[in-house]
């Protein structure tokens, strides 16, 4: 049984020209250049659509999603460098850590329903996974950077063939993140088709109602952070072993979750494709004005402030204009 | 400490005892030192929290581009005493002027336009986001990124009988005490205050009353970054001036106004006594670099057993 809307002939056409893009993209371009943009890209792109599952779909507004990412780069790191557990499986790890955190994050925002309040008791746990970070320095070695953190292993294939991670080719990274990407949709798609997708609008549109009418609000607020947290978590890893550098600054900062809400808000929040235009754009767009140096942020905060003042359902509803 | 510790070492037991209990007086000094100054610091925060808070009570929004404009004043201050040379008095002036006009232009140009619309509970937010992001990388590329210190405005330390506190110090907490009260009456005694509790209270019935709402708004964030432009440049000393500056003290102001409860005028001052006391005590008995995880924990605790704070209504 399918809940959401049905595709239009032009969203289908648009979503496999870009499957069919993002598959064979790295046979054309090589230049490392442009595809770490890409990376980075896919990466938001998986960042902003588990926040989105929370914010757009459940109508929770976190303010912390940057601690499950750090809480995942940090894990996947630390268990790779201290116990040599492989990083395929850190991916793993680092996810099922970010989600054990978001459900023990989830349990005091279950009572408070307003955005404010929401908003802050999730800042104040990011913040505390923050300064923890940087305290525990025999452990992170806080604001030095933790660094040192091995790379993916090799894949091999074939005889003498492998997929290598090691040295300046970016590819194989490419199609890791891709599957992280393509499986987060997957993921998400299949849970907002589902009847638990059906409970997460439910409990965004009206609480009361959906309460009423029997939908185990606390069961399905958790599941929407477990979930959440948990591919913020494992984007985080991805990003660990990827940047092969970590401080507290860059993956616990405000800053990120800023980056966030403005990816989804300028796709559109609660659109499904929302989340992934507005990170292609913004990465890009962001990239373009490197040029700009300081005015960069500048930009970047003018710009939120126009999307929610002139264009609050973002760039993905005027693209695929939804029938009512 | 440590000569009483050397004592300690060849001392007897009765000498050993006698020192335990200096020790002891000394560590009291040291708590009831370090609590002073969580008072003082905790009076600034029951300010920049008061505008938050207020802000709140009116508008039901938060507000998070507040610490730029705590940062703001704060570089206004600089700028005037660096600038002209004059009185510290007169940059708090201007600081708190420019405060207040910034506080009317970003209600009347970004809020205003989206009061009334869907999504106010969340619309506020993202947009005093991206106030906050434009102002903190304006001041970088305006102001630069040292960070700068002004000097006290009064030198010298008051000492009694051992017990030592700067002037500073004490101007911060009379600053403090007289805007406070002033504020405190200025809401319960004027037509201003009675339109603005009126509206707090119940916008409809208020403007039904003829209490023209969307000027109340105007002013209600006029005032609020005032009070918060005042808390920086009282702080400027303490603290060194810079363009993240504020980034802190909004998170202190939101625990502030939860402990106090949001919305409520003496929920914000007692909210910041409280959390001035709790970071001196854990300066005291932990380290100064958990003091922020304790005052972070103590927010979550009220967040999941009293969600109202000390005064709040019931709006969570």
């Amino acid at each position: 049984m399918s809940f959401g809307p049905s595709l239009s002939t032009k969203k289908s056409k648009a979503i496999a020209a870009m499957v069919i893009v993002l598959l064979i993209f790295p046979v054309f371009i090589q230049d490392p250049y442009i595809m770490n943009i890409v990376i980075l890209s896919l990466l938001f792109a998986v960042l902003a659509c588990s926040w989105n599952l929370i914010c757009g779909y459940t109508g929770i507004f976190t303010f912390g999603h940057q601690a499950f990412f750090g809480i995942g780069a940090y894990v996947s790191a630390l268990f790779s460098m201290k116990l040599g557990l492989s990083p395929w499986l850190g991916l793993l790890v680092g996810g099922v850590a970010a989600g054990l955190i978001g459900c023990m994050i989830g349990l005091p925002c279950l009572r408070l329903r307003v955005a404010p309040y929401i908003a802050i008791t999730t800042l104040a746990f990011s913040e505390i996974a923050r300064i923890i970070c940087m305290n525990l320095v025999a452990l992170t070695r806080g604001e030095l950077g933790l660094w040192g953190i091995p790379e993916f292993p090799d894949i091999p294939l074939w005889g003498d063939l492998v997929i290598s991670f090691s040295g300046g080719d970016r590819t194989a990274y490419y199609y890791v993140i891709l599957v992280i990407f393509f499986a987060s949709l997957g993921l998400i798609g299949w849970m907002l088709r589902s009847y638990i997708g059906l409970a997460f609008r439910a409990i965004r549109d009206e609480q009361d109602a959906a309460l009423s009418l029997g939908i185990d609000t606390t069961r399905y607020k958790l599941l929407a952070f477990i979930t959440s947290s948990f591919l913020a978590g494992v984007a985080g890893s991805f990003y660990a072993h990827y940047i092969l550098i970590l401080t507290p600054t860059s993956v616990f900062s405000v800053g990120l979750m800023t980056e966030v809400i403005a990816v989804t808000l300028v796709g559109g929040l609660g659109t499904f494709w929302g989340p992934v235009i507005g990170a292609f754009s913004l990465t890009v767009l962001l990239e373009y004005l490197r040029e700009f140096g300081e005015y960069r942020f500048m930009i970047y905060g003018a710009m939120l402030v126009a999307t929610i003042m002139f264009m609050p359902k973002g760039v993905s509803s005027k693209l695929f204009p939804e029938k009512e | 400490m440590l000569p009483c510790r050397k004592n300690a070492l060849r001392g007897t037991a009765e000498r050993q005892h006698l020192l335990t209990a200096e020790r002891i007086h000394m560590n009291l000094k040291l708590i009831a030192e370090q609590m002073l100054n969580g008072l003082v610091l905790g009076s600034m925060y029951a300010l920049v929290a008061s505008g938050l808070t207020l802000i709140w009570g009116t508008m039901k929004m938060l507000n998070f581009a507040h610490g730029e404009l705590y940062m703001i004043g704060g570089f206004v201050l600089y700028y005037t005493s660096l600038l002209f040379g004059v009185h510290p008095f007169w940059g708090i002036l201007l600081a708190v002027l420019v405060a207040f006009i910034l506080g009317l232009l970003l209600e009347r140009t970004i809020l205003h336009p989206l009061l009334d619309k869907p999504g106010w509970d969340v619309s506020p937010i993202v947009a005093t986001l991206g106030v906050s992001i434009f102002l903190q990388n304006f001041a970088l590329k305006a102001w630069g990124e040292r960070f700068k210190n002004v000097p006290y405005f009064i030198e010298g330390t008051l000492d009694l009988s051992g017990f030592r506190i700067a002037y500073q110090r004490i101007l911060i907490l009379v600053v403090a005490a007289a805007v406070m009260v002033g504020f405190w009456l200025y809401v319960k005694r004027s037509r201003f205050g009675l339109a603005l509790r009126a509206t707090a209270q119940d916008r409809d019935a208020a403007t039904i009353l003829g209490i023209n709402s969307h000027r109340i708004y105007l002013l209600t964030f006029g005032i609020s970054s005032a009070l918060a432009a005042l808390a920086a440049t009282m702080l400027a000393p303490l603290f060194l001036i810079n363009p993240w500056m504020g980034i802190p003290l909004l998170l202190k102001a939101f625990i502030v106004v939860v402990l106090g409860g949001l919305g409520s005028f003496g929920g914000a001052i007692l909210g910041g006594f409280l959390l001035g006391s709790i970071e001196s005590l854990a300066i005291v008995f932990l380290s100064s670099e958990w003091k922020d995880v304790a005052a972070f924990v103590v927010l979550i605790s009220f967040l999941v057993f009293k969600p109202s704070g000390f005064f709040g209504t019931k709006e969570w």
